[in-house]
């Protein structure tokens, strides 16, 4: 398959980006976690404040999906901060539909948003991966990423809602 | 011991940068530290700041044996979840050595948590090094949970010559 086109996330493919995200959530076993919905992506990535950027791969109707998409793959990111280093571009999610795996269009997703992590003048691109997810670890490690975790000991740490009201009024 | 929580403004750049230093020499790694206090005004306070901090401040008779009243001090800004949408990220959190055991990092936490919240956010991520155990033990107690312990989510990274070849097409 040849052709297809990445471009900015458009209002139009909320639908397609929330189909996306559920797919790579399934293959995490976590597809009970998304709650998000069209109407947060839509308020949060194409208001005056965006929250954060999608690129979006695009293949012409001939080569649909065998469940009739165009829209196959998706990278979502924000820009974050490290007082040290300054700018960094945070990949949030980024994922190919199994049946379009194997033409490069993953490289070329990444290829394009690391040209933007150096054009904006971010020092590093961050993001997480599963350590039993081997396919993936390998495909970043061979673009040259590093284990942070692993290398400096950095564990990620999360604190919910619920917790946060609580610590929150504790005040 | 009387000490205020107040957002960051301008002036303040020069002791966060201080305190940066402070806090990266703890953790062993000040000769990491590039970014300059001109580069936390600008990327801080232009019209789209890349982070905002907090400042933990004690009254004149209580400075630190250098004269500092700005003892405190955490950087945070919004970031995005693919399964939950609007979060807040805590890049730094600190307290000098001088002024610890007085509340002063639990209110700091408390004050990014109500901005998270009024924000819309429903979780604060942040990183803690695996040897910091006075840290661990700090969060663990606020409700935190370790997703990297807890999921095996690996922090990972791709800077510098790997971000400018993966940029430039090369493998």
């Amino acid at each position: 398959m040849a052709s297809f086109i990445l471009r900015k996330a458009e209002p139009k493919d909320v639908s397609d980006i929330l189909r996306l995200i559920k797919e790579l959530a399934k293959f995490e076993e976590m597809e009970d976690q998304v709650i998000l919905t069209e109407k947060d992506l839509l308020e949060d990535g194409f208001g005056d404040h965006p929250f954060y950027h999608c690129i979006v791969a695009d293949v012409p109707k001939q080569h649909q999906s065998a469940d009739s998409h165009v829209i196959i793959g998706f990278a979502m990111y924000y820009f974050t901060y490290d007082p040290w280093i300054g700018k960094l571009l945070y990949l949030e999610d980024f994922y190919v539909m199994k049946e379009f795996r194997g033409f490069g269009i993953g490289s070329e997703i990444l290829k394009k948003l690391s040209q933007m992590a150096v054009r904006t003048r971010c020092s590093s691109m961050h993001f997480i991966v599963a350590e039993w997810n081997k396919p993936s670890i390998d495909f970043y490690k061979r673009r040259g990423a590093s284990d942070l975790s692993l290398e400096e000991g950095w564990r990620l740490f999360k604190i919910d809602k619920q917790n946060l009201l609580k610590m929150t009024n504790e005040e | 011991m009387d000490f205020t929580i107040r957002a960051a403004t301008l002036e303040d750049c020069k002791d966060i940068s201080r305190m940066i230093l402070e806090l990266a020499e703890y953790e062993k790694v000040s000769d990491q530290v590039k970014i300059t206090q001109r580069d936390l005004e600008q990327d801080g306070f232009s019209k789209n700041p890349f982070f905002h901090g907090i400042i933990a401040e004690v009254p004149e008779h209580h400075k630190s044996r250098e004269g500092h009243t700005k003892v405190g001090y955490s950087l945070y800004f919004y970031t995005y979840s693919s399964w939950k949408g609007r979060a807040v990220y805590m890049e730094d959190l600190y307290v000098m050595p001088e002024f610890r055991g007085k509340d002063m990092g639990k209110a700091l936490m408390s004050k990014v948590s109500q901005l998270g919240l009024a924000a819309g956010c429903t979780q604060l991520n942040f990183t803690v090094l695996d040897w910091n155990k006075s840290s661990l033990d700090f969060y663990l107690k606020q409700g935190c949970w370790d997703v990297t312990s807890d999921l095996g989510y690996h922090c990972m990274h791709c800077e510098g010559d790997a971000l400018e070849h993966l940029a430039q097409g090369d493998l």
